[in-house]
């Protein structure tokens, strides 16, 4: 990354921006709309369109009615490299927790627009999850906070740092005396470097680290039982049987982009003679890790490390070699025997070949348990390696808790609190905000002026991870660069360059910070040139860690079970269970005012813009409240009121809470969305606890989501089978709908000739994590459009991820489906066009022209699948001058009263051509790749030439689990799907597992 | 009833007389001459006023359509199709009965229409403005709605002519243009009529120029005649054509419940229903306002409440086939989807429709009921609420619950949706009224061909050409 960056229009959306931030606009909107100034530029509400018209003569000069008019700057120097039309691509690391994910940027002309996985990362493998695409968003936030603030006046940067340059002088004097620093947890050499030094340069200071979801219990349990800290790698390939305790590793846990690929890999099917693995998932919410479990055990969280005992029992009763002890007592009967037998008889024919996962919302012990019967069953080492944690501030509720307890002695007097956002997620015992009354100066850095800039005195702009320099090491210690770019778009500064300023008392460039680490990383190599490598790598490839092989110290765990096993107690109405789960859209709410990622439909409820409380559907029927009810619930002296959804599959006596939700200061979109879930989370259970009460207020509460249809009606869209009998009846996908004999009257299109371009998406590795439906809106521009319009019906996704479940509500399975433009070669939506809007090429396209269409909607009527989206509204023209700098140039961005649908990425295929034109040849297998099947994570979309007989996508449709969908109505579509296959143990296939 | 070409005094045997109370030639003109003459009331004054006030609504109402577009409606995905498109094909629908009453009952010669034709023909056509107001604005970008017709432009792109829409297009621009002519037609000799007896010199060459310099000689009557017959000719595969090329704006799609080749016959039966109901409604009102009880007579309402129940009756028999067509099919799409329409979430709609339609004109098989104003009066609103709820329940219920049940969905309307729909009602209304303000509401030249005294010649060949031979 290089000065080039600087240029690139930069200055030319500032001043558009300066100008609407200038004071007497400002002043101007204050008195004429004093209480909706902020809805001038709100891309999501309509409320006051009439009002707000007047405004729009003052906003003239900045954006114009139907057609803006802009003033393009040409670079006075053109710089090097940057070819204005082709996009470049950088390498850099998005953090999340202690994790660090490998990306790959591409940018226009400076902009960076899209987000993919770095294919040499050990953490994304080339794909990337929702939170990562929908990352670029974050970066252009008009919301984010653009000045530095002390007691609410603006300030410079020069400000801050003489200020801190008194205090340093002082801190320095009594080693960091009423000095305290809290921080989020990371694993980067460089932070971790300045770390150090602070507490070599403040030995009485307090540094704690912590974050509102975390892999703390994992970490804690492995350091209890292997008496050193570890960091586990799942090898999800190399496991024939894995159980998951409770672990969403799929989705919401973290790493969870690499155990996709690596799990898909070990599921992945060509032939009715391949062998795939099994899945056990024991949990309590109906995760996606639960919908593509061959078998599914519902049970509340309580008794999930009782479960884990019970498993231990079984094995050890069975013969394996387990020296721990399993007390327990829990009634005979209460875990499905029949069920845990099987499951431990499965594991133990797959020695060396099995996993088991934990979930890090289960306590310590049930960490070690894994642990301990992983190292039994031999798969530490082959489905499971540990590494050494190196670099890392890992995260402690125990030192937070401490820190808290200082502040409110009043024994700190500056506390410095480096990104997070404590105010609002702190757990609601500790009452943050107040304690934070008790100290002097509070310093914070933050991305948002939030919940907890407000009751702070210093507020810094922090950078965005694509416009800062960093380091970071991934799960198996392999060390990554984070570099930016683009120029800080709103000021702002990094972590690492406020902790240096804070241990230096010097004011120097994160660039300068990284690099300095780097040269000792390197040292002894070739600095410059190993420097450029690994910037345009991302990383440094040869760095990761070995495995270490653990000595068991049997003892602790014994203690620690003994310790912390529960009792038995049955759960009921009057004494429910309550469970906090990571939002799977907004995380732990960081995320919360990105539009993509909160009109993301849940893959699980496909509820948009909400977090209601999900409960099982007996549950609710013994409290009489149904979807949608509002109820109040009431726990150790807490309460909050929320709404509640009735979630098939969902353990009963139990409700989950997804927290990142109910946000009050954050910005435009995120402001009011769903439910403050953190107001009841307290120190005491960070993850669940029991003794919750509900009550219902008899008020309701409206709810949007993309499906409401919950049932496939029998209709044979996903096509699944057992393992068994897809090995008896190998064609039984094409031979469950008998195709009729269709004679055309003419000589149809033979479509022959060229590039015909093709789709095909395997349901067996797919698992519905939306990753595909945010790359696509990433690619192709796709608006939201708020939740008030997705209760309409009016979502924009080109692809969908449908689900549906399969058998009763208690015990039921989950399908997911994702859905795009079919692209038929008899395509129903083009004959009834009366403009000829939507036609069809030579490539077999079904190619929308937008100009071209005046909307009549005939031809979404006429799909039968349903995937044609209508811009109803303008819902492109209200959008803040830095998200249209997120869009991709390549892509027309649609107005109102036009259809749109998806492409199959005609950009990229354009793209291809022209390139393989250039280099005078054909374009190859794999030159166009599809935005959604780039990032997916299951590798379960593949997009090619069907004319080819060798390329990739016409291997996959050879195969026998090869159909399509309603391939009955002579649509000939150019998509197709795999069936999937469950592989049931036989012994428990149909069976229905009872608990408790 | 009696042949054609007899004696037009063989009328009177058979069946009532059908202008009752002894009228003469000059009794009509003055009747009906003197509703578009005299002093206008206060009621009238009352009923425009209201009815404007409606038409403003719907000005406004597409004023916001297109300034905010098509989101202020209620259409959503899957129901890209609402009210819109329902209230387009229920005004086609009404607009049916007009152009059948003036054409096809021209040329089968059924005397007893020509108290009813004109104002049946204003009818269809102010019916076919309000619907053409639908497809007008329901397009997502009102401004580029003329590229549906075949306009040369630059680019060298035409319309695509396989589409639906743009058959109906054509169909019902056709049909009004064509129901425009036949209606103006008509009305040369009366407004002749009504220019002899203008009193003032501006209403004088108002009426002068619309009468067309008609003076009521052999010679013109004769090709006036002539082209009422070819005009009648042109229009009556039209009264068929346009209904079923609407209904090929379903029957073309592959949608279950739209896809179906019932459609056509169908979709006119209905048209022809719904068409007659409004005719009885509009003429009981004017009958008892302006007192023209001797022309529009219960023999006249009693056979429009024959037809009804005749076409109520086909309308039922397609419900019955299409559920019968949906389990001989053996397609599961076709056989949910009418069982959803009479059980789903759209049941109550099914069952408002089956009642008004199927059940309600059971009622004129009593003679009683079918000569009573006011049973008559009520069941043709109820036949037109039902007629309305038909193509509701085709349009939307049919898109709502379609092949993929992720899809599926749950439209409502919005107020814009109602103050369009009400607002059309306005725009039909006002219409109306100042037609039977300005206009003669009945046709007078017409009525006089069938009156006794036009018989006294005994050419008797054609009752239609009250001129008779030359």
């Amino acid at each position: 990354m290089s000065e080039e960056f600087k240029y690139g229009g930069k200055e030319y959306w500032r001043s558009l921006d300066q100008l609407a931030e200038t004071p007497e606009f400002k002043e101007f909107l204050h008195r004429e709309f004093p209480d909706h100034a902020w809805e001038l530029d709100n891309g999501m509400s309509r409320r006051n369109f009439l009002s707000l018209m007047g405004a729009s003569v003052a906003m003239a000069g900045l954006a114009g009615c139907r057609r803006p008019v802009e003033k393009i700057l040409p670079y006075v120097t053109q710089p090097e490299e940057v070819v204005p039309g082709v996009a470049q691509h950088y390498a850099t690391t998005m953090p999340l927790g202690m994790s660090a994910y490998g990306v790959v940027v591409e940018t226009h002309e400076g902009r960076p627009t899209k987000i993919e996985g770095n294919p040499l990362h050990p953490s994304t493998l080339g794909s990337a999850n929702t939170i990562m695409q929908a990352s670029i968003l974050g970066l252009y936030d008009p919301d984010r906070s653009q000045r530095i603030q002390q007691k609410g006046n603006d300030r410079e940067w020069i400000d801050f740092v003489s200020f801190w340059r008194d205090l340093y002088q002082r801190f320095q004097q009594n080693k960091g005396q009423g000095l305290a620093v809290l921080s989020e947890s990371f694993s980067s050499p460089t932070q971790f470097k300045l770390t150090a030094a602070f507490r070599a340069q403040f030995p009485n200071a307090k540094f704690a680290a912590w974050e509102p979801i975390s892999d703390e219990n994992i970490f804690d349990g492995i350091k209890n039982a292997a008496g050193n800290y570890y960091r586990p790698v799942y090898h999800f390939e190399k496991a024939r049987v894995i159980l998951s305790l409770d672990s969403d590793f799929l989705q919401t846990e973290s790493e969870n982009v690499s155990a996709t690929r690596r799990f898909a890999e070990g599921r992945r099917l060509v032939t009715e003679k391949d062998t795939m693995n099994r899945l056990y998932a024991v949990e309590s919410n109906f995760s996606l890790t639960g919908g593509m479990a061959d078998h599914r055990l519902r049970m509340a969280m309580r008794h999930i490390g009782p479960f884990a005992v019970a498993l231990t029992r079984e094995l050890k009763n069975l013969g394996l070699a387990i020296d721990i002890e399993t007390p327990l007592n829990y009634p005979e009967d209460f875990f499905d025997k029949k069920w845990l037998n099987v499951l431990a008889r499965d594991l133990l024919q797959s020695q060396g070949q099995s996993l088991i996962v934990a979930g890090r919302r289960q306590p310590p012990y049930v960490h070690e348990l894994a642990l301990v019967i992983n190292q039994a069953l031999g798969n530490s080492g082959q489905s499971v390696t540990y590494h050494k944690m190196t670099d890392a501030e890992l995260p402690s509720t125990a030192a937070f808790t401490s820190l808290v307890d200082s502040m409110k002695r009043g024994e700190i007097s500056t506390l410095i609190i480096l990104g997070g956002n404590p105010a609002y997620n702190a757990p609601a015992d500790f009452d943050f905000p107040e304690a934070l009354k008790k100290n002097e100066h509070v310093i914070r850095l933050g991305s948002y002026h939030d919940e907890t800039s407000q009751v702070s005195e210093w507020h810094i702009p922090q950078t965005d991870y694509l416009e800062s320099w960093w380091d970071a090491r991934a799960v198996d210690g392999t060390p990554s660069v984070m570099q930016p770019m683009i120029e800080p778009l709103y000021g702002g500064h990094s972590a690492i360059e406020v902790l240096n300023l804070i241990v230096t008392g010097r004011d120097q460039r994160g660039y300068d910070i990284v690099r300095e680490r780097w040269a000792e990383i390197l040292k002894g190599k070739a600095f410059e040139i190993e420097w450029q490598r690994i910037l345009h790598d991302g990383l440094e490839t040869s760095g990761a860690l070995p495995a270490e092989t653990i000595a068991l110290n049997h003892s602790a765990v014994n203690a620690e079970i003994r310790r912390a096993v529960p009792a038995f107690k049955p759960l009921g109405v009057t004494d429910m269970e309550i469970a906090f789960a990571a939002s799977p859209a907004l995380y732990d709410g960081r995320f919360a005012n990105i539009g993509w990622l909160q009109e993301l439909p849940d893959s699980i409820t496909k509820i948009t813009w909400d977090n209601p409380a999900l409960l099982s559907r007996r549950t609710a029927d013994e409290l009489g409240i149904k979807s949608g009810d509002l109820v109040q619930l009431q726990w150790q002296g807490k309460t909050l009121e929320t709404a509640v959804w009735i979630l098939p599959g969902h353990a009963d006596y139990s409700i989950t809470l997804p927290l990142g939700y109910g946000r009050e200061s954050l910005g435009r979109i995120g402001n009011g969305v769903g439910f403050n879930t953190y107001n009841l989370r307290q120190s005491a259970a960070l993850h669940f606890a029991d003794g919750l009460t509900i009550r219902n207020t008899g008020r309701t509460y409206k709810l949007s989501t993309t499906q409401d249809h919950q049932s496939m009606e029998g209709r044979p869209f996903v096509r699944e089978g057992t393992l068994e009998e897809y090995r008896q009846r190998p064609n039984f996908a094409a031979e469950m709908v008998k195709l009729p004999l269709i004679e055309s009257i003419f000589t149809e299109h033979k479509y022959d000739k060229g590039y015909q371009w093709g789709m095909a998406i395997d349901l067996n590795t797919c698992t519905g994590c939306n990753a595909c439906t945010i790359a696509c809106q990433s690619e192709n521009n796709i608006p939201i459009v708020g939740k008030e319009q997705v209760s309409r019906g009016r979502e924009m996704h080109w692809i969908r991820n449908d689900r549906y479940f399969v058998g009763d509500t208690d015990t039921p399975e989950m399908v997911h489906q994702p859905v795009a433009c079919q692209h038929c070669e008899n395509a129903p939506c083009e004959t009834v066009c009366p403009v000829a809007a939507t036609v069809h090429d030579a490539e077999g396209l079904n190619v929308m022209t937008y100009n071209r269409c005046i909307g009549t909607r005939y031809c979404s009527n006429n799909c039968p699948y349903k995937v044609r989206r209508f811009n109803f509204f303008n819902y492109t023209n209200k959008l803040p001058q830095t998200i249209k700098m997120a869009q991709n140039p390549e892509v027309t961005v649609r107005s109102r009263g036009v259809m749109e649908k998806c492409t199959f990425c005609v950009q990229r295929i354009t793209h291809a051509k022209a390139k393989a034109k250039l280099e005078g040849r054909g374009v190859h297998d794999g030159d166009v790749v599809t935005a959604c099947q780039q990032t997916c994570p299951a590798q379960a979309i593949v997009f090619g030439d069907i004319n080819d007989p060798n390329s990739r996508v016409s291997q996959i449709k050879k195969q026998n689990r090869n159909y399509q969908i309603l391939a009955e109505l002579n649509t000939k579509p150019r998509n197709s799907y795999l069936a999937r296959i469950r592989n049931p143990h036989p012994e428990l296939e149909n069976y229905k597992p009872v608990t408790g | 009833m009696s042949s054609n070409g007899s004696d037009p005094g063989r009328l009177y045997i058979d069946e009532p007389p059908l202008i009752a109370g002894n009228q003469t030639f000059a009794s009509v003109t003055d009747k009906i001459s003197r509703i578009a003459e005299r002093k206008v009331s206060k009621f009238w004054y009352l009923a425009i006023t209201i009815t404007s006030a409606m038409t403003g609504l719907l000005l406004v109402s597409i004023g916001y359509l297109v300034w905010e577009g098509i989101g202020i409606w209620g259409v959503m995905i899957p129901v890209g199709w609402g009210w819109a498109i329902v209230n387009f094909v229920f005004w086609v629908g009404i607009g049916h009965a007009g152009t059948l009453i003036s054409a096809i009952l021209h040329l089968l010669r059924q005397h007893w229409r020509t108290s009813i034709n004109r104002f049946a023909e204003a009818m269809t056509l102010f019916a076919v403005v309000c619907a053409l107001i639908f497809p007008g604005v329901h397009v997502g970008r009102v401004w580029v709605a003329y590229w549906l017709a075949p306009v040369p432009n630059q680019m060298g792109l035409w319309p695509n002519f396989r589409s639906p829409l743009l058959w109906d297009f054509f169909a019902v621009g056709t049909y009004f243009t064509a129901s425009l002519l036949f209606w103006y037609t008509g009305l040369i000799p009366d407004l002749a009529t009504l220019r002899d007896r203008a009193v003032g010199r501006i209403r004088k060459i108002i009426l002068g120029i619309f009468a067309l310099g008609w003076r009521g000689g052999n010679r013109q009557w004769k090709h006036y005649e002539l082209a009422y017959l070819i005009l009648a000719g042109i229009s009556t595969p039209l009264v068929l054509s346009v209904h079923s090329v609407v209904s090929t704006d379903f029957a073309i799609s592959i949608l279950p419940g739209w896809h179906s080749t019932i459609f056509p016959p169908y979709f006119v039966a209905g048209a022809i229903f719904s068409g007659f109901a409004m005719v009885v409604t509009l003429g009981i009102i004017a009958r008892q306002s302006f007192h023209l009880e001797d022309y529009i007579t219960i023999n006249h309402l009693e056979k429009m409440a024959k037809i009804m129940m005749v076409t109520g009756m086909m309308v039922g028999y397609a419900y019955m086939i299409e559920f019968f067509m949906a389990w001989y099919s053996g397609n599961e799409y076709e056989a949910f989807t009418y069982l959803n329409r009479a059980f789903g979430p759209y049941a109550w709609a099914y069952w408002i429709m089956f009642t008004c339609n199927v059940i309600v004109p059971q009622i004129y098989w009593i003679k009683k009921y079918r000569t009573s104003l006011p049973i008559l009066f009520v069941t043709s609103i109820l036949i037109n609420v039902g007629m309305w709820f038909e193509r509701f329940v085709i349009v939307i219920s049919s898109l709502a619950n379609d092949f993929m049940p992720s899809s599926w969905g749950y439209y409502r309307p919005t107020f814009w949706d109602i103050s369009t729909f009400i607002g059309s009602f306005g725009l039909f209304l006002t219409l109306f009224l100042l037609f039977a303000r300005y206009v003669p509401i009945i046709a007078m030249s017409e009525v006089k061909g069938i009156l006794p005294a036009a018989g006294i010649h005994h050419h008797g060949d054609d009752l239609s050409a009250p001129g008779g031979k030359k």
